[in-house]
This record gives structure tokens, C-alpha cells and sequence, in this order.
């Protein structure tokens, strides 16, 4: 009889706690729901605390796989690490997996971690570079060894290729990205009416030709602005997302704001040299069309040897740039005889 | 005595100050004209007479079947060597302007009893119609500001590298007379703006219809042109000329342009030209207020009545485009535009488009390299021409900043920013100078400064100068005299370098420096395609990568896959994938397109860097694009592109490294590195025991430059 009791409890204790774990599983994807739920981009944030609940506590195979995006605040500010940018497309692909899954698909979550919070879990995932991005795989007993860590290759087109990733390793597919449009349907329809309203008024003005448009001044400075920012390079820089100086690989003191070779340039770089275009340029008009009202002989001298000075020294410095930065030796084409 | 006999008999060939003045500017572009034509011969000079780089080979081929089939045969051409097995309409997927002007040419040419060669008339089109834009340029100058200023322009333009690059002795390309094209429309539209008469108008029409038919940049002018009318319009500067000017050139440049089978119905249709449209309805408007203005003596009722016709009419015009849009009817904008807009679109975009070299973003070197010390001057000549804003310097303006921006976007169209450049950098340098030399001729005190300024306030400067004394004295403008001259002889001297050592190498026929400083020329190109010539079937097909294929049939005479119309995306991509794919998958493909031959370019064994290797990943991306099996960091090791031991096992073993490296193990190729060794990349290639199953190597050029392979016939299967 007791022999009896026995067996049947051990049955009972063993369906208890199948019961239980499958229990306790479903509630951390409850839990994982609401949290995701809470999170305005369906991003839910980890601490050492929730990982262990998450990740290292729960048997495996664990019923969901974990995205895991590790960031660093204080990293935000560098721009060749791209932390920003990443971690908003990061948020652009998790929001998109969520809308076209209607929030139902349990078998992906998407996390993120933060450096000063929680360094441990950083050491757990033995991570020591940024960006970083991981897949915990449900099977992935050592959070270190037996996750997916999402390569350079990976980031390259942004929110595109990270689905990409998640779509091969995974098997799930995350389906079109939705991105957020640069105004929304209410800012849109506002502005077209504020614009349809404030036309005739326009109109009116201009009629009338009381308008800043009607000041060549403003055309001008324009003018000048477009020629800088087309001669700087500016354009290369926004396509090419170059950072403004880089800092030097053998000595991190010492930062890098020319960069050799041509077809490639920084972005202080450019400016400087458009600035220098732009400078010798506007002095020469200044020469011409505005030293010749000033009365004073002395001061008409002096600002003449100063344009000459800067002209010839700006002209001086960009042809030497120029050819440092391409490698050539532009030299004549004189006859052999005269050398 | 014999001095007085010798003045005599001069005599009635002495001239008037005035003519002196009409020949010395005549002998001067007769000079300049020279000159733009001679710089452009260094190729010649340096190779020999002949076509260069990858599209006028196809410009080439186009222009020998018009003079030997006649223009109604070449306008109803239906290629069957290209984009095999799909062909591809020449007459209706092509701009014909420039095959027909070299048609022409070499038709008067043989007229007149000269019997040339049509590729030397292909070869010298481009210097030719480089030295008509400088007398357009010329002209174009005196019409915004003085001849002196056209003069100098003519000059500036004559040895600016930013058309020199696109304009050598034998790059017989689109744009080497669409540049000429662009600047005569301006002109006579400028021209017929400043007249306002209509045969100047209807002159400007035919201009843009010939601009039309070169180049598929005349969506420039049919933009630019509309924003010019519509600052005008917005600087309370609508005229009666401007009316007739762009009601000209709008509706006959229309119909005209709609001739050409490559635009046809698009004129009126594609997103493109609708700001034309759109201005051309809004001139109509003012016209119609103007005329009620006229009529109403109430300015009131004139304010009440503008509002409501303002309101009316752009509501309808953006009823109707919305419509037009929704409908279809108006096409969206291409991408090659919209990446102009928007210039980080084709990045992420249209793999395509981002992966031509001349499309890259410029940085501040090529500005400088491109336009020199014209880069200065030009802040200099806008403000000017804002000193003495008129009609056509206002255009000038406009011209020149809209084409720098797109210049900041792609590299190639610092052609296009080229002539506005030269132009408003000759104002300056013209108004200057002009100053200058004025303030060291006079004897007087009294300075004239101020005559830069123009008749409109000669007045006032003539006022400022009575009660100032010499801005600078003599020294000083001697000293900015010089300065001048001085950086105008660097400009020559660095035209000079730019045009012998960068520009003028053809890209078919590779020139290096070998170890005692003496020329090595590599001829492998030219090597290949006539063996293919001699060796292959007629009808055999040889697939490589897009950028040879204009070459290929244009010299080796042989069916090509894919060719540098890129105009089927799919079809690249196909051939992107296999050559991204292992061999056994590969030749499925290349028996499905039904490929006897496979082209490798491989400069390893050169040290030629524009080698498909290094294009290897455009390859990966486009074929990715389309078939996703192709996944791009299936190539890389760490987001890195290696090609050594540690490189991708994909990359190891797909079709194109094979094809590349086949039997390249075995070879030394430096002193002091191992075999194998890449002097492209500085490695040492990874899989050096290279087997081929189903091509075999048929021809390699005697500096490998170019490796062809034979598809073997499929197995017997018994």
C-alpha cells in the first residue's frame, strides 16, 4: 500500500512538475508579451536581472528566440560606431516582425541591453566590441558560445539585411519593413492647407515684388552657400556617412583630418577647403566693388595687402592639398632643351 | 626715307581702332578654336588613332551601319548580337544625334573627295565639337556680359579638364557633342530671351530638338530652363520676350523632340518634363492676368480677382496631376533622376547605378582637379554678375549653381557644371582684368573703378569716384595684374598635365611604367576580341560581365549575354549569379542562356586593378538583388573581402575565382613572393589547385589581361 502511495506520488510529483514547467514557460511568454506590449517599439529592455529570468534560468529548448541588440549610452555620441542609427533600425525591423505577426509570434523577442547597467550579462555574452548584435537561439545552453553573433555584413543595409539574418537563422520570416514616413498623414494634410491659404497671400506679394525674394542680397548669400556646399564635398559626405576627422590608429591622442587618396575625403576636410575657395573668391569681389567706396587711403592700403596675403596663401594651401592628397606632380610641358 | 615708303604702302591697310580691335578677337578664337582641337590629340599622340573605353564602341559600331546600311535601315535595327536571346531595338532604345552627325560628317567628307576612314571621323568628332563650343562659348559670353568675357570664356573652355575628360580624341561619346548641344540651346534661348523674337525662340527649339536627340541629359535643360522662368516670374521679371521665348521652345521642342523614338510619348508623360508643363500653364496665366490687369482700371478688384484665378488655377493643376499620377498616365520619376534629388537613394536602391565608377559622390580633390584655380574665380563671377543681375545673368547663375550641386552628386556631371563654370569665372577674370588695366593706362587721378558696374549705374560709380583717390595705387594693381596672369599660366599648365597624363588613355590599351622608366603598353583587350574574331563560330555566345560587352561585339564581332545598356536588370543579375555560384550550378545557367564562351578579365598578373575580382561584389549585390540565394557575406570573412587563404570557402570555389585563377598557382609572378602571388590585390591566392569540370580554357592573352573559357557540350549519358 504504500509502495503503492509511493509510485503514485512520484507520478503525480513528476506530472506536477511537467505541469509546472510548462506553466512557468508559457508565463515568461506572457510576461515577454506584456513587456513588448509596453515598449513603444516592441523592443524590451534587459538587465541582468531579466536576463537571467529570460535566458540563463529557463531550461532549454526554451520556447522563443531572443534578438539582442547591446548598446552603450555613453557610446551614442561617437559616430563611426553608428550606435544611433543602428539601434533605430534595430527598433525599425522589431516593430515591423510585430505588426506583420499582428503581435501574436511567440517564437522571436527582441531585447536590448545596456552597458552601464548591466556590464555582467556583457561579460556573460562575452561581449568586448559594439556594435553588437546576437541571436539566442532557444537551444543555446552558454549564452557566449552557442549564440549567433550578426556580422559587419549584416548591418550594411541596415533594417533590410538584419531581417535578412533573422530570416535565415531563424526560419521566421519578418516580411516587408514598415519604416515610419518622414511626416505623418496629419503633419501632411496640415501643411498643404497652411500652403493652399498662405498662397495667395504669396501671390499677392510678389505681385506687389516686396518680398525677401526681391533682394538679391539673400540670392546671393544663397548662391555662395550652394557653391560651398557643393565644392566641400559636402554631398560625398552625406551619401558616404563620412565622419568629420577620424582619429589616428597608432596614436589615439592624435586625431585625423586629412584624409590621402583621392575619390575619398573627411568631412572637416572638405569644408576646409571649400572654405578656402569660397574665402579668395568673395575677397576678390570685396577688392573690386566695396574697398573702392572707403575714403581712408590707409585703410584701403592695408585691406588691399591683406586680400593679396590670404588670397595668395589660401591658393598656396590648396594646390599643396591637393597635390599631397592626389599623388600628382602637375609640372609643365616645357622643351627638353631647356632643361 | 624707306620708313616713310613703307608706311605708304601700308596705308590703305591701316585700320581703325575698331578694327583692329574686330581682328585681333577674331585672330584670337581662331586660336582658341585651334587650340581646343590640338590639346585633344594627345591620345592620338600617345597611342594611336582609336576608340576608347566601353559605350562608343557601341557608338562605333551603330555609326558603321548607318553609312553602310543607310539611316531608315539603322532606325529599324533589330540587334540580335546583344542581350542574347532577348535583342535589343537600336533605332528605339537610342539617342541617334551623335551616329548621325558622324554619318554626316563622313558623307560631306567623301563628298568633297576625302576619302577618310569613318572610324578616324568617329575618332576626331569630339575634338571637333569641343572647338565649336568654345565659339558658342564665346558667344554665349558676349551675350551676358561683354566680348571680353566671351573671349576669355572661349579660352577657359578650350582647355577645361572637366570637358577635356569626356571630350579626347577617340572617346567618341554622347557627350562629347551633347555638351555642345547644351551650350547652343542656352545660348539661343538666353538670346531669344533678351530679343524677344521668335526666330531666335524657334532657332533655340531646334537646338534643344538636336540636344534631344544626343543625350538623354536634355532632362537638365527641360528642368532648368522651367525653374529659370519661374524665378523670373517669381522676381516680378515676366516680360512679353520671356513669353514668346519659352512658349517657343516649349511647344516646338516638344513636337520635336517627340520625333525621337527613345522619348516619344515620355515628353508629355513621365514625371520628368511635367515642370515644363506646369510653367508652360502658369506662363498662360500671367499672360491672361496681365491682359486683365490691362483691361481693369480697379487695382482692387485686380487684387480680388488675382487671388481667385492664383487659387483656381494651381488647385487644378494639382487636381490634375494627382489624377495623372493615380491614373498612370503620368509616369513617376525614374530612378536615375530621383537619385539625383535624392542622392542616397541609388545607394540603397538601384545596385545598378551605384556600382559605376563615374556615379560616386565628388569630393573637393576632383573639384580641384576638374576646374583648377576656375574654382576660385567662380564666387568671385556670381557676385558680379548679382552686381548687374540682368535676364541672362540670372541664367547664368542659375545654370551654374544647379549644375555644381548636381556635380557634388555624381562625379560625371562636372561635365555639365563645366561651361557654366568656365563662363561666370570668365566674368570675373574679364571684369577684372578689364579694371585693372584700365586703372594702369590712365594718366589721370581720377580712377574708374567703378566701371565693372555696367551702364545701369555708371552714374553712381562715376559719382563714388570723383571724391575718392586711387584704391590702389599703380603697384598695387600691377601686383593683382600679375597675380592674375600668374594663376591664369598655372590654369594652362595644369590643363596641360591633366590632359596628356590622365585623360587621354584609351582604357583599352593599358600603359605602365616599367622598371627603367620606359612605357609598357598591354594591348590584351584588343588581343582577345580579335582572337575571338578569328577562332569562335559566327554564332557563338560569350558571356562576361556587362562592362565588355559593347566591346566585344563591336570588335570581336561575337553574341554577347549582357552589354552596358543595362536596361534588364534580371538579365545582369542572372549572369551575376553565375558567376557567383560553384561551377556545377553555374553551368546550368550557362547552358540555359546557351553560352559557348566565358570572358574573364584578371589583371593579377599585371597589377590592372579594374578587374572583375574588384568587381566581384557589384556581381554578388546585382545577382543578389534578384535571386536571393546570392547572399553577399557568403563572400566576405568578417565584412572584409579577402581572396587568400582565409577568404569564404564560397568565394574559394565560385565561377568567377576559378575562371580568374585557373592554373594561376602555378605562376610566379614577382621576384621574392611565392607562386600564386596577386599583384593586383598584394596576396597570395587561396586556392591554387584550381580543376575545371565543365569549361576549359581556350585563349589567354599574353599578360593574362583577358582569360576565355570554353563551355564544354554536356556529358553523354550513357
Amino acid at each position: 500500500m504504500a509502495d503503492h502511495f509511493f509510485t503514485f506520488s512520484i507520478i503525480t510529483l513528476s506530472l506536477f512538475v511537467v505541469a509546472s514547467s510548462g506553466g512557468l514557460e508559457s508565463e515568461l511568454v506572457a510576461d515577454l508579451l506584456t513587456l513588448q506590449a509596453e515598449s513603444k517599439s516592441g523592443v524590451i529592455h534587459l538587465d541582468d536581472r531579466t536576463v537571467s529570468k529570460f535566458l540563463t534560468s529557463p531550461r532549454t529548448p526554451r520556447p522563443y528566440s531572443f534578438l539582442i541588440f547591446f548598446d552603450a549610452a555613453n557610446f551614442h555620441d561617437k559616430p563611426e560606431l553608428r550606435l544611433r542609427e543602428l539601434r533605430r533600425e534595430f527598433e525599425i525591423v522589431a516593430s515591423s516582425f510585430i505588426t506583420n505577426h499582428n503581435s501574436s509570434n511567440t517564437k522571436l523577442f527582441f531585447g536590448d541591453i545596456e552597458f552601464r547597467e548591466s556590464q555582467s550579462s556583457f561579460q556573460l555574452f562575452g561581449v568586448n566590441s559594439l556594435p553588437h548584435v546576437r541571436l539566442v537561439g532557444p537551444t543555446a545552453k552558454s549564452l557566449k558560445d552557442d549564440s549567433d553573433v550578426m556580422d559587419q555584413g549584416d548591418f550594411s543595409r541596415l533594417a533590410e539585411s538584419m531581417a535578412e539574418f533573422v530570416q535565415y537563422r531563424t526560419k521566421l520570416t519578418v516580411g516587408p519593413i514598415h519604416r515610419p514616413p518622414a511626416l505623418s498623414k496629419m503633419q501632411l494634410g496640415l501643411i498643404t492647407a497652411l500652403l493652399l491659404l498662405c498662397l495667395p497671400l504669396v501671390a499677392k506679394r510678389i505681385f506687389a515684388g516686396e518680398t525677401l525674394l526681391h533682394d538679391p542680397k539673400i540670392w546671393l548669400s544663397g548662391a555662395v552657400f550652394v557653391y560651398f556646399f557643393s565644392v566641400s564635398g559636402a554631398m560625398h559626405n552625406i551619401i558616404r556617412k563620412m565622419p568629420m576627422f577620424l582619429v589616428d590608429r597608432n596614436d589615439p591622442n592624435k586625431l585625423v583630418f586629412f584624409y590621402q587618396g583621392s575619390g575619398m575625403q573627411l568631412g572637416a576636410e572638405g569644408f576646409a577647403v571649400g572654405f578656402l575657395y569660397t574665402v579668395v573668391g568673395l575677397l576678390l569681389a570685396f577688392v573690386t566693388h566695396v574697398l573702392v567706396y572707403v575714403k581712408d587711403a590707409t585703410a584701403k592700403r592695408l585691406a588691399m595687402l591683406f586680400t593679396l596675403l590670404v588670397s595668395f596663401w589660401a591658393v598656396k594651401k590648396v594646390i599643396l592639398l591637393d597635390n599631397w592628397k592626389t599623388g600628382y606632380g602637375i609640372h609643365g610641358f616645357w622643351p627638353s632643351s631647356w632643361n | 626715307m624707306s620708313n616713310s615708303y613703307t608706311s605708304d604702302i601700308l596705308k590703305p591697310f591701316k585700320l581703325k581702332t575698331k578694327q583692329q580691335e574686330l581682328l585681333i578677337r577674331v585672330l584670337i578664337l581662331c586660336l582658341v578654336y585651334i587650340l581646343a582641337f590640338i590639346t585633344r590629340l594627345f591620345s592620338v599622340l600617345r597611342y594611336e588613332s582609336m576608340i576608347h573605353e566601353f559605350d562608343p564602341y557601341f557608338n562605333y559600331r551603330t555609326t558603321l551601319y548607318v553609312t553602310q546600311h543607310g539611316f531608315y535601315d539603322f532606325w529599324n535595327w533589330f540587334d540580335y548580337e546583344s542581350w542574347y536571346p532577348l535583342g535589343r531595338i537600336v533605332g528605339g532604345t537610342l539617342y541617334p544625334g551623335l551616329m548621325v552627325t558622324a554619318a554626316l560628317i563622313y558623307r560631306l567628307l567623301h563628298f568633297l573627295r576625302f576619302a577618310v576612314h569613318i572610324r578616324e571621323v568617329c575618332v576626331l568628332t569630339a575634338p571637333f565639337f569641343a572647338s565649336n563650343t568654345t565659339l558658342v562659348a564665346y558667344f554665349f559670353g558676349k551675350e551676358i556680359w561683354d566680348s571680353g568675357a566671351g573671349l576669355v570664356a572661349a579660352i577657359l573652355i578650350a582647355v577645361c579638364p572637366g570637358y577635356i575628360s569626356r571630350s579626347v580624341a577617340g572617346s567618341y561619346d554622347n557627350e562629347g557633342v551633347a555638351i555642345f548641344a547644351l551650350l547652343f540651346t542656352f545660348y539661343l534661348f538666353v538670346k531669344a530671351v533678351n530679343t524677344g523674337s521668335l526666330a531666335w525662340g524657334l532657332a533655340s527649339a531646334f537646338g534643344y530638338f538636336y540636344m534631344v536627340s544626343a543625350w538623354g541629359g536634355y532632362v537638365f535643360i527641360i528642368n532648368l530652363i522651367p525653374l529659370y522662368v519661374l524665378v523670373l516670374l517669381i522676381t516680378g521679371r515676366y516680360s512679353m520676350r520671356l513669353y514668346v521665348a519659352y512658349n517657343c521652345l516649349y511647344i516646338l521642342g516638344m513636337l520635336l523632340a517627340m520625333q525621337i523614338r527613345f522619348v516619344g510619348f515620355q515628353h508629355v508623360q513621365s514625371g520628368e518634363h511635367m515642370a515644363a508643363m506646369g510653367v508652360f500653364f502658369l506662363m498662360q496665366v500671367f499672360y491672361f492676368l496681365d491682359w486683365v490687369k490691362h483691361m481693369l482700371s480697379d487695382t482692387n478688384l485686380f487684387q480680388e480677382f488675382l487671388r481667385i484665378t492664383v487659387t483656381c488655377a494651381v488647385a487644378v493643376g494639382g487636381i490634375a496631376l494627382g489624377v495623372g499620377m493615380a491614373s498612370g498616365y503620368i509616369s513617376p520619376w525614374t530612378g536615375r533622376f530621383y537619385s539625383l534629388l535624392d542622392p542616397t537613394y541609388a545607394k540603397d536602391h538601384i545596385p545598378i547605378i551605384a556600382s559605376v565608377s563615374e556615379h560616386q559622390p565628388t569630393a573637393w580633390s576632383s573639384f580641384m582637379f576638374d576646374f583648377h584655380i576656375l574654382l576660385f574665380l567662380f564666387p568671385a563671377g556670381l557676385y558680379f554678375c548679382f552686381k548687374r543681375l540682368s535676364d541672362a545673368t540670372i541664367f547664368i547663375v542659375m545654370y551654374g549653381l544647379t549644375s555644381m550641386y548636381f556635380a557634388g552628386v555624381m562625379v560625371r556631371l562636372i561635365l555639365v557644371a563645366t561651361p557654366a563654370v568656365c563662363l561666370i569665372s570668365a566674368i570675373a577674370v574679364s571684369a577684372t582684368v578689364k579694371n585693372l588695366t584700365v586703372l594702369l593706362r590712365s594718366k589721370t587721378k581720377v580712377a574708374q573703378i567703378g566701371s565693372t558696374k555696367g551702364t545701369s549705374s555708371a552714374k553712381a560709380s562715376s559719382k563714388a569716384s570723383l571724391d575718392q583717390s586711387q584704391p590702389f595705387q599703380k603697384n598695387g594693381a600691377m601686383a593683382l595684374l600679375f597675380g592674375a596672369f600668374y594663376l591664369l599660366s598655372r590654369y594652362a599648365t595644369h590643363c596641360t598635365w591633366v590632359t596628356s597624363e590622365a585623360y587621354s588613355s584609351p582604357s583599352i590599351v593599358l600603359a605602365a611604367r616599367g622598371a627603367h622608366g620606359n612605357r609598357v603598353i598591354f594591348d590584351d583587350y584588343r588581343e582577345a576580341y580579335f582572337w575571338l574574331r578569328q577562332n569562335t563560330p559566327l554564332d557563338a555566345k560569350v558571356m562576361s560581365w556587362w562592362d565588355y560587352g559593347y566591346q566585344i561585339t563591336a570588335m570581336g564581332n561575337r553574341t554577347v549575354i549582357v552589354d552596358n545598356n543595362t536596361w534588364n536588370n534580371t538579365h545582369i543579375a542572372t549572369v551575376g549569379r553565375a558567376m557567383s555560384s560553384y561551377e556545377d550550378e553555374a553551368y546550368e545557367i550557362i547552358r540555359s542562356l546557351d553560352v559557348d564562351y566565358v570572358l574573364v578579365v584578371f589583371g593579377g598578373v599585371t597589377g590592372y586593378s579594374s578587374d572583375d575580382i574588384n568587381k566581384f561584389l557589384w556581381m554578388v549585390r546585382i545577382g543578389g538583388g534578384v535571386f536571393p540565394v546570392i547572399k553577399e557575406p557568403d563572400y566576405l570573412v568578417n565584412g572584409e573581402y579577402r581572396i587568400d587563404k582565409g577568404a569564404a570557402p564560397k568565394m574559394l570555389n565560385c565561377l568567377m575565382y576559378k575562371l580568374s585563377y585557373y592554373r594561376f598557382g602555378e605562376m610566379m609572378t614577382e621576384y621574392g613572393k611565392p607562386p600564386g602571388y596577386d599583384r593586383a590585390r598584394g596576396v597570395e591566392i587561396g586556392n591554387k589547385d584550381i580543376k575545371l569540370e565543365h569549361l576549359e580554357e581556350a585563349f589567354t592573352t599574353s599578360n593574362w589581361i583577358v582569360r576565355i573559357y570554353k563551355v564544354k557540350p554536356p556529358n553523354n549519358r550513357w
